[in-house]
This record gives structure tokens, sequence and C-alpha cells, in this order.
């Protein structure tokens, strides 16, 4: 992420009492370790001990570490920006923060008040916006955490409200996160701006300053979707297949109908090419269709064969497979009808998929309106 | 590793991942001469193909009574590992300045058994390559390391394994996999007994030298093969061993070959295949049956984002108590539920002072966790405290420098302070010398 600080809209050339810091929150990363054998315990024979110096931790009395495993349950803060994709959520930490000059003592009432005049930093706010490259405006952010979430100690007076400031004493910080849902492609900017009252002894003023945080935002998965249409014999045996299974688990009397047998309702196949195009592994968790009325689907996935969620390493490509068809309209027996566009389209809806990546890092997308011509 | 020269297809051949099969040598139960090789043929096949030079003198197979013609292994001179080019200078220009005061460093004279007890890894590392060069700076420092003798086989391969793991606990890996590649192929010929075909090296610097050429030779599924090479070998002396009754052998080698079970989990990591991982350390039996399989299990799922799996992996007992909470609040955290997780955190963190048990990781954890809910200063506070109480990880120093870097413009000072608080510590054996990647510097 590039920063640069937003040309002054602040008339008073002296620096500011107040910084700025960000830092990406991405999810928090597990720590490796290579655990060694330590030199000195090399006898042929016996069975060596591990040098605690090659271990990610050090615990005593307690079994948490899975020695000689290079995973550890001990967390590292996010390292650096890293790729943001499409799909995520994008969280990020802002803090404010009350600089001490470095030649004043850090406790005020040990500073020689006739050296330099004690200052207070009253009313700090923080706020953010995102410009996404397909809007012309910019979107507030809402900024966490809840109010009732921040403790009272943590800075000072700290009423988290957005309308009200926050006072900071002299190196006390004001943290407050941002999260932004991304969904298009390209570059995002986030445009952060404190401002805060600074108070002498005899004097006040409002200072405020800006920072513009830039980052590109990649697509991570790319969907192909293809329609086919179900050939009719096959529909009409799987129905009914798929009604025994129903009345197992529902009434009796949902028995198939001569009727439905001899006229067969129109069923079709939706498949779906997932690739992954980020950097990183993801693991499929959910893929499933977000129907029209009138519309169900049958998964014919990992779900029904009672496989692994597939996980998708960077260049990999799942296919995915749905039958569609007419729900059953309860009233008259036959199959519902479904909303038929002025081409002779019917539309289906949309497909939604769900990733995880990293520690559990989520990812959403849906697909556009997908449908087929229908086939008389 | 470059991943993205891998732009594989789900149905293709994926090249990375090692062939799997039913019957894997690290699976323990299995008869040990289910194989038609033993592991002293196998090798005797390979150092003909790889070495001839030395196949010569290893004709005779080794089940066969040892003639008396054959060459005795003290005959054999290694000084090809003793050249002083092999070794690394090693420059102080990644410590920050505290922990290159001179009078801070030990005496050049300290034997290198004292200087790993003082955790002195780096003088170690360098006082093992004066004994192997035969190149002490002085006298004093002659008589602490005198020069090995070139057929000292025994003496040299144990200041090998110094030099190399305490590079590794200076964070100088990548000179590790460098020095590594001298030993050339580790199942050569030359390094067998002539007479009863073991290895030479002890299995220490074995298994660390696989990771090492793995690294150095840029080859990741070198490691996975390699270790099964191993794990071949772990299984026929468990065979061996029970044939003769000889009950702590047979323990120290299912003990090897559950470790080196382990080994390739990482080593599939490493290499980014983690669905391999998975899919490996799921075959794996628990025989410590300390819940450690169980936790590494949770702990690679959440890594793969499978937050449901990782719960599933350790409940009902099948890790301890300890696994089961610790992955519990991980697994929250991975689902984003910060407040949940930080209770958990709290929870332990209070029941560990009150038993007197430590664990670096639960304070470390929680600390990160207040910050993921706005409260980075409370979790300063923790990990400063962490930091006065001793401890030291690179884990702990990262996340305190992080949470500097925060807190203020000038976060250098306080970075360079905390380095002269851990670097005015006495030594201990957890190590001393830090980087300045430990403190973001």
């Amino acid at each position: 992420m590039s920063h640069q600080r937003y040309p002054s809209m602040d008339p008073v050339k002296e620096p500011h009492s107040v910084s700025l810091k960000v830092l990406r929150l991405s999810r928090p990363s597990l720590v490796t370790q290579h655990p060694l054998t330590n030199p000195l315990s090399t006898a042929a024979g016996a069975r060596a001990q591990t040098v605690a110096a090659s271990l990610a931790y050090q615990s005593r009395n307690t079994t948490s570490n899975p020695d000689p495993f290079l995973l550890t349950p001990i967390l590292n803060l996010p390292p650096s920006f890293g790729s943001a994709y499409v799909g995520e959520t994008f969280s990020c930490t802002l803090c404010a923060n009350h600089e001490v000059p470095p030649d004043a003592p850090a406790a005020p009432e040990q500073a020689d008040a006739a050296r330099r005049p004690k200052k207070y930093i009253r009313d700090v706010r923080i706020e953010a916006e995102m410009k996404t490259p397909g809007s012309s405006t910019v979107q507030k952010l809402a900024l966490g955490p809840e109010p009732a979430a921040a403790p009272a100690a943590s800075a000072g007076d700290a009423e988290a409200d957005g309308s009200k400031g926050t006072d900071l004493e002299p190196a006390a910080t004001l943290q407050r996160i941002v999260n932004f849902d991304l969904k298009e492609e390209g570059n995002h900017v986030l445009a952060v701006t404190v401002s805060y009252y600074e108070a002498t002894e005899t004097s006040g003023r409002t200072r405020t300053f800006r920072k513009l945080y830039q980052f590109i935002c990649k697509g991570s998965l790319i969907v192909r979707t293809k329609v086919g249409v179900l050939p009719a014999a096959a529909a009409e045996a799987s129905g009914d297949e798929d009604k025994e299974n129903r009345g197992d688990a529902s009434e009796a009397g949902a028995k198939a109908k001569p009727s439905e047998t001899t006229k067969p309702r129109p069923a079709w196949i939706l498949e779906a090419q997932l690739e992954n195009c980020s950097e990183d592994a993801m693991q499929l968790d959910r893929v499933g269709l977000d129907l029209e009325p009138g519309l169900r689907y049958r998964d014919a996935n990992w779900m029904v064969s009672g496989s692994a969620k597939p996980v998708l390493h960077p260049g990999e490509v799942e296919q995915v497979c749905f039958v569609v068809e007419l729900e059953d309209d309860d009233g008259q027996g036959g199959a519902a009808a479904v909303e038929e566009s002025e081409d002779g389209r019917v539309i289906f809806g949309v497909l939604g998929i769900a990733w995880r990546t990293e520690m559990g890092n989520r990812g959403f997308l849906s697909t556009g309106k997908l449908g087929a011509r229908i086939t008389r | 590793m470059d991943t993205r020269g891998h732009t594989r297809n789900r149905s293709g051949v994926r090249p990375t991942r090692p062939r799997s099969s039913t019957k894997g040598p690290l699976d323990a139960d299995e008869g040990p001469l289910s194989s038609p090789l033993s592991p002293q043929a196998a090798r005797f096949i390979a150092s003909q193909q790889a070495s001839p030079r030395t196949s010569a003198s290893l004709t005779r197979s080794p089940a066969q009574s040892p003639a008396p013609s054959a060459p005795s292994v003290s005959s054999r001179d290694f000084s090809h590992l003793l050249r002083p080019e092999i070794f690394h200078q090693l420059t102080p220009i990644s410590l920050p300045a505290p922990f290159r005061n001179p009078s801070k460093q030990p005496s050049p004279d300290t034997p290198i058994p004292e200087l790993l007890a003082q955790g002195q890894f780096r003088a170690a590392a360098i006082a093992s390559v004066q004994a192997l060069t035969s190149s002490p700076v002085a006298a004093t420092t002659a008589a602490a390391h005198p020069p090995v003798d070139p057929h000292d086989h025994a003496r040299i391969f144990s200041l090998l394994y110094t030099r190399l793991s305490c590079l590794c606990l200076i964070d100088a890996v990548p000179l590790a996999a460098q020095e590594a590649k001298a030993l050339q192929d580790l199942n050569q010929g030359f390094y067998l007994d002539p007479i009863d075909g073991s290895h030479l090296m002890p299995w220490e610097l074995r298994v660390l030298a696989i990771r090492l050429q793995t690294l150095g030779f840029g080859d990741p599924r070198r490691a996975v093969m390699s270790y099964y090479d191993l794990a071949r070998e772990a299984r026929f002396e468990i065979g061996k061993a029970g044939k003769v009754h000889d009950n702590s052998a047979k323990e120290l080698w299912k003990h090897r070959l559950a470790e080196l079970g382990v080994k390739v989990a990482g080593a599939l990591v490493e290499m980014e295949d983690l669905a391999g991982a998975a899919n490996h350390l799921a075959s794996l039996k628990d025989q410590s049956g300390d819940g450690r399989l169980a936790m590494s299990r949770a702990l690679l799922w959440l890594h793969l984002g499978d937050v449901d799996a990782a719960r599933w992996s350790v409940r009902e007992g099948k890790a301890d108590q300890t696994g089961e909470r610790v992955v519990s609040a991980l697994a929250d955290m991975a689902d984003g539920s910060y407040e949940s997780a930080l209770e958990k955190w709290t929870a332990m963190k209070d029941e560990m002072d009150e038993n007197a048990a430590d664990d670096e990781m639960v304070g470390v954890n929680l600390a990160v966790c207040l910050l993921y809910l706005g409260r980075m200063e409370e979790g300063r506070a923790i990990l400063e405290s962490l930091v006065n109480s001793g401890l030291a990880s690179h884990t702990l120093l990262f996340n305190l420098s992080t949470m500097y870097e925060l807190c203020t413009d000038r976060s250098k000072q306080l970075k360079l302070s905390l380095a002269e608080r851990i670097a005015d510590r006495e030594a201990s054996s957890h190590g001393w010398e830090k980087t300045n990647a430990d403190f973001k510097l």
C-alpha cells in the first residue's frame, strides 16, 4: 500500500502533534518452526533433545507445541500489505497517536513546564473514506470498534462515537478499525482524515491532516458457466428418483402422478468452471445457486459425494455442476410456471461461490444472472 | 518457491506431489521385509550408480561376513569436507548494534559445548569451522578447538552438525543451505561403513542435511523423497531390533520414523501442497498418544482455511485439553470472532498464572487478539510484560515492534531500546542474539 500525505490544508507550518499509522489487518498467520536436535545430545542411540531456541516459542508445563511439526499455534501480525482480492473484506487499523517530542520526557508532570509549554490534545477524530475504481464519488466508512467494545481505559476518556472526539494523553493512541468489502478490480484509495484540537495553557487551535493510501485490488476467481438442456428422458428419470428421495423425508402423499410421467418437465444442466487466479491456495466452502421463484436445483458436487471440500492451488480449476428444474406447483400438480423474458430466455438466478484462504480469511463472489433459452 | 510456474489442472499430473501409495514406508506396522531390497542393498545399488569411484571398495554384499581385506573406515579420508572455501564468513551486518558489542561476545577459547549451553550459537558456528578447517586464529583458540583429523569421521560429522544447526539458529539458513551442498549425495557409498553398511553420519545430521540440501539445490521434492528414503531405513531397523529383542533400539527407530512422517507433512506445506499435506497427516497414526498429531492436523487445517475441520481434528479427546482449547481460540480468530477468542485466551492465561505454567504463545496470541479488537494499548502492555519476564521469541519481538510502528512516528527509538534490553540479558540456552528482522529494523 503506497501512501502519501495530502497537501496540507493546515496553515500552520509546525509539525503535527498527532501522527497517523495504519496496518492492514489480514488474518494473523501461524508461525513456522524447524525443530533441531541439540548438538550436545547426539550420542548414538539416545533419544535426542530438541534445542529450545529452535522452537517458535517457549513454554513450561504446557503441551501446546506440536514439535516436530512445522506449524505452531503462535500468531504473527501481518508482516506486509500482501495482495487484495475481489470478494474479500479489506480490514485496516488506523492509529492516531499523540506524539511526544523526543526531547520532552514522556510523563508530563515531570516536564519542565517553563521550558516547553504543555500541550493538550483534545477531541481527536478519525474519518475514513474509500474511493473505488468504478465510482466517481467516495464512500464514507464506518469505524469500529463499537463504543461498547472499547474500554474507557484504552485512550483516556474514550468515546468511540463518531460525533465525539477523544482526548489523548501524551504517547496515547486512538485506535480504529475499518472494514470494506472489495467488489471491484483496480485502484482503490483509502483516505484518512485526522482532526484534533491542540491546546496550550493560553491558547488553542483545531488542526487537520489527511493521508491517502492507494492499493490495487486483483481478481481472485474466474468463473466460466455453460448451460445445457437435460435430455427429456433423463429429466424424467432423475425427476422420479428425486421424488422418491424426498418422499422418504416428507409426506407420503407426494407420489408420482401419471400426468407428470407423460409430460416431462424441462430441466437444465448448469456447469461452471472456477479457476483460482490469485497467488494463494483457496478452499471452496459453499458453491450454490440463488434461484428465481419457481425453480429448484440439485447439487451434483462434493457435498453429494461426501468428498472433502476442494482445495484450489493457484491456477487450478474446479468444475461444478447443478441440475436446474421447475419446482412442483402443489396446487395444480403440474410444474410451476417460470418467468420467461421477451426473447424466450428463462432466467435461473445467480451462482454464489464462497471460499476461504489462509487462517480462515473469507471470500465470496456471485455471478451475474444466468439463464438459458427455453426449448419447446 | 515460485508457484506461478505451476499452472496445473485439477485432473492433470501434479509434478510437485510425490506419488502416493497405499502401503507407504512410513507405516510402521508393516513387516520390514516386505520390501524386496534391504536399505543397505538399495543404498549399495544407488552408490554404484552414483559414484563409481567409491563403489570398487564395496563390491561385497554387506550381508556377507566381513572379509579381512575390507578397507577399514578409519583409512577413509574426509579432507574434502574440510576445505575452507566451503564455509562462509559470518558478518554481523544483520545484527542490531547492541548485539555487536565486543564486550558481550564470549571469549574465543570457550569450548564449543559451553558456547552451545550459553546459547552463543554464532560463536559456536565460528568455532566449529575453526576446528574443521584447522584455522584457529590464536594458540588459545587452537587449544579450545583442536584441528580435526581428516580420518576422524565421528568428530567431523559432529562439528558439521554443530556448524549447520547453529547457522539455522542464527537465521543464516541460506548460508547453511549452501554449505550443506558440500556433502553431496548423502546416500553415496563413501558415507557407509564398509563392514556393516551402516551410515557414518549421525541421524540428526542426515535429517538436517536433507532440508538444507533441498533449499540449496532449490528442488522442493527432494526433501520428501529423501525423508522417505530415511523412513525405509528406519523401518528396516525397527524390524532388525525386533528380531534381537532390543526394545530400546526399536523404540528409538519408531520414534524416528514417526518424526519423519511429520517432517514429510512439513515439507509438503513448504512446497505449498497443503491438500497433500493434509492427506498425509490424516494417514499417520498417533503412536505417542499425546495428541500432538491431532494438534498438527488442526493447525494445518487452520492454515488452509478449513476452520470446521480444524475444530473437528481436536474434538473428543483427539488432542489433550490444552490443544483443544488453543485450537478453539485460534478457530474463533479465523472466523473473525475476536471477542469470543479473547475470552478464551484470557481464561487460559489466567489459569496458567495460577498453575505456575508458562506459555509464551498464549500471551502473544492474547495480545494479537486485542489488536484486532482495537485494544492495541492493552496488547502492547502484555507483550512488554512478556519481554520483561525474560521471553524473546522472534514472534514476540516482531509483534511488539509492529505495535511500536503503529503507536508512534518514532518507532525506531523504541525498537532500538528494546534491542538493548534484550542484549543486556545474560545469555541462556534459549539463545541470546537477535537479528534486525526480529525488531523490524
